[in-house]
């Protein structure tokens, strides 16, 4: 199955189907995925914060680096599970935006950042877990993601504006919905 | 409201913004980063008032170390958010949602400044026994929701149909 044929498969599906049919629900999940997404970045900016030597720096990294990752991962699957759904919904359309594409790009490199940062600064941790800067390594690792996330952000909102096929824009023109209205 | 709002549309600055393309995405993405800063800090302090995180921390060493970047964020989101309505003054003053929001943001800075304030001034007193009252874990819960209500309308803006006839637009 090529790239193309799947696409389209995902947005015959029945999910993306009863997504596109309803008023609500894409409006809704949009707005989960902004909680989500609003989580995934408060967290983050509190541990590079804290890698930059800007706030929390009376507590060991360690310590606030768990308190607040832990979370970030529970509101990253939030945030992933409804921009699948999002993305189904208008697959193709998704599938060959560019700001949706370099957005998902970023992510990955964001991924990589975090690799790196394990295999790099976070190996010689207990050196400089109680100091209040990480070393550069950290410091570059922290000022990376942030520029990424934020930029992600940027990305975010760009798909939004430049993708105009949303579901339902209008109740009045939902042929779909008007259609499940007649009685079969 | 219909009629202020189509004056502010005619203002000089509205203009300004309408004829720019890129300035309202902008303003938009920059007032999601401030939300994510608000929500990192009201979530670090509802998590530390259920001693979910932060253990080795007072609430009042939480609070002091969130608080003023939750006011801070809200100054930002103050600010961007009145030059979405200056820039697109029909699509934010003639949405239900639009006002809404507005009463749930009143009600929460409030909550948060009454907040800081009482933990500044009580200290000792909310560690040792007001933090651990079922009511102020319950009360913690409604801020998040709160601020969970403030994102979920603020995005119904763009979709104020769902409110059928009760949205202003008509």
């Amino acid at each position: 199955m090529d790239a193309s044929a799947l696409i389209a498969w995902l947005e015959a599906s029945r999910v993306a189907t009863a997504i596109r049919n309803s008023l609500y629900l894409f409006p809704l999940i949009e707005s989960v995925h902004v909680i989500g997404l609003t989580l995934v970045f408060g967290t983050i900016l509190i541990v590079d914060l804290r890698l930059l030597g800007v706030a929390s720096t009376r507590r060991p990294f360690s310590v606030v680096a768990a308190d607040g990752l832990k979370w970030t991962w529970v509101a990253f699957a939030v945030t992933a599970t409804t921009g699948a759904l999002m993305f189904v919904t208008n697959a193709s359309t998704y599938y060959h935006n560019i700001y949706f594409r370099t957005k998902m790009s970023l992510l990955v490199l964001s991924g990589l950042n975090v690799l790196i940062f394990d295999l790099t600064a976070r190996r010689s941790i207990y050196t400089w877990d109680e100091k209040p800067r990480a070393p550069r390594v950290g410091r570059i690792a922290a000022t990376v993601s942030l520029v990424l996330w934020i930029s992600v952000i940027f990305l975010g909102r760009w798909v939004g504006f430049t993708t105009s096929s949303q579901p339902a824009t209008e109740p009045g023109v939902n042929l779909e919905q008007l259609e499940n209205l007649i009685p079969k | 409201m219909h009629q202020f709002a189509d004056w502010l549309s005619k203002t000089p600055l509205s203009l300004a913004i309408q004829t720019r393309e890129w300035i309202i995405p902008t303003i938009q993405s920059v007032h999601i980063v401030g939300i994510a800063v608000v929500m990192g800090s009201v979530f670090m302090i509802e998590l530390r008032i259920w001693g979910w995180v932060g253990r080795d921390q007072t609430v009042a060493q939480t609070t002091a170390r969130f608080g003023p970047w939750l006011i801070g964020a809200l100054a930002v989101l103050l600010v961007t958010g009145a030059v979405m309505v200056v820039g697109e003054p029909e699509r934010e003053l003639l949405a239900l949602s639009f006002w809404l929001k507005m009463i749930l943001v009143a009600i929460g800075t409030v909550v948060a400044v009454t907040f800081q304030r009482a933990v500044e001034q009580r200290d000792r007193a909310w560690e040792t026994a007001i933090a651990g009252r079922r009511s102020v874990s319950a009360a913690a819960i409604v801020v998040l929701l709160i601020w969970f209500g403030v994102i979920v309308l603020g995005r119904l803006i763009a979709y104020d149909y769902v409110w059928g006839s009760w949205s202003l637009k008509g």
